[in-house]
């Protein structure tokens, strides 16, 4: 960024606090008595939202806005059993038709109680094992808005050009569609894919073909615990359930984002945007949970119901 | 988990677009994404406390304190202010972001006439 800009940006920040501090200076004296910054407002709130989880968990204290929802399969039984068009439903309808009844109407945070809940409808009806909670890790959010990302650069001299599909791989009979959304000016937050396009594998092509973005920037403990987060999310694996369709994608963390102040939590691929709404799919309301592969025995990209 | 009662409101796509173009590693742009985050709360907490009667800043306060991700604030607004709040909120937020990306990007940039025709289609929209 050119210094100037950096500098002018900076001068900015603090002029626009000391602005408030001016005009509002009973509101800043209350907000120090109440030991709040409103730079740290989002810190705040990730401190406040984690305690009433932790309150949750330890029930001392019910849920915000969590109903109580029945056992999974209660639910899934009662979806099912409601259906009158059609014999057999399959199980990507069965899975939107229960979010439609599990998830709140507007993207928030979800109670422990609602992600143990999704874990078993998602395990009923995808077979796949997914996680809001792995390993002690857990993401800023799993219920949110999914925006879209560009092609991820995957080695030194990556273009545009030679992220076009083939005509057997997922998007080759539209190639244009596929590459429409550009790629990245600089590089994805773990670097390239691989130090050359020679030691550039069919695998690591997979992983940006199919990649998640998440806020791990965001993460309140992620300075304190690196290199260890870095390590942890590289390329995790993560299913992404869009919760208007039931459409779902196994895909790999290989991106840190979207800046908080665009609204979205969460970013696909044009590949995993595509396949989760269509072309024309710039940001809808997903659910994203990690998943639970230890033997890496799950492949990535679209969910294949059938195969359950 | 990162929300705040405001977080639909927010959609600055261009911004973000313009940041990641131009700073040169990681490490920079989130030190950018985060300058303009609490740009942005302070810009938003004090277009708040302009339109919202001086005798209902503590109730606010309070409930921005309390609990700074529940949406049940801006019922609380609603209710106070007896407008448009989320309009003004939205307003301010396009704003600031005009002004933002003009230090990111040149004047006369895509992404700067992108944002001025869209405050001006909302502002005529009501």
């Amino acid at each position: 960024m050119p210094q100037s800009a950096r500098d002018k940006l900076k001068l900015k920040h603090l002029d626009e606090i000391n602005q408030f501090n001016q005009n509002f200076a009973s509101a800043k004296k209350s907000l120090d008595q109440k030991g709040i910054s409103l730079s740290k407002l989002r810190e705040h709130s990730n401190k406040i939202i984690a305690a009433g989880a932790l309150a949750s968990a330890l029930a001392l204290a019910p849920p915000q806005g969590d109903h109580l929802l029945p056992p999974p399969k209660e639910i899934i039984e009662k979806v099912t059993r409601s259906s009158s068009s059609l014999p057999v439903e399959t199980n990507a309808v069965v899975l939107r038709k229960v979010l439609s009844q599990v998830l709140p109407e507007e993207p928030r945070a979800l109670t422990e109680h609602e992600e143990k809940t999704l874990e078993q409808v998602i395990l009923e009806t995808t077979g796949v094992k997914a996680k809001a909670n792995l390993e002690g890790e857990h993401l800023n959010t799993t219920y949110g808005l999914i925006g879209a990302e560009q092609h991820l650069r995957r080695y030194p001299g990556d273009t545009l050009a030679q992220h076009k599909p083939d005509a057997d791989e997922y998007g080759g009979e539209r190639v244009d569609e596929i590459i429409e959304e550009g790629i990245t000016p600089g590089l994805g937050a773990w670097g390239y894919f691989a130090p050359s396009k020679e030691a550039f594998t069919p695998d690591l092509e997979e992983t940006e073909r199919w990649y998640a973005v998440v806020q791990t920037l965001y993460l309140p403990d992620w300075e304190k615990r690196q290199p260890y987060l870095k390590d942890w999310y590289k390329y995790r694996k993560v299913l992404i359930v869009n919760t208007e369709n039931g459409k779902a994608v196994i895909a790999s963390v290989a991106d840190s984002g979207p800046a908080a102040f665009t609204g979205k939590q969460f970013g696909g691929s044009p590949e995993v945007m595509d396949y989760l709404g269509g072309q024309s799919y710039k940001k809808g309301a997903v659910l994203v949970f990690f998943v639970d592969d230890p033997n890496n025995e799950v492949s990535l990209g679209p969910v294949d119901y059938n195969k359950i | 988990m990162s929300r705040l009662f405001y977080d639909h409101l927010l959609d600055l796509d261009e911004l973000e677009t313009r940041v990641k173009v131009i700073t040169k590693d990681r490490e920079e742009q989130n030190e950018i994404f985060r300058l303009i985050d609490e740009i942005v709360h302070h810009r938003v907490v004090g277009c708040i406390l302009n339109h919202l009667p001086e005798e209902h800043h503590e109730k606010f306060l309070v409930h921005l304190s309390e609990r700074p991700h529940d949406k049940q604030i801006l019922d609380f607004l609603r209710d106070k202010i007896l407008e448009d709040i989320e309009g003004f909120i939205k307003q301010e937020i396009r704003t600031v972001a005009i002004e933002l990306l003009k230090i990111v990007a040149d004047e006369n940039s895509p992404e700067v006439h992108k944002l001025k025709a869209r405050t001006l289609r909302k502002a005529r929209n009501g």
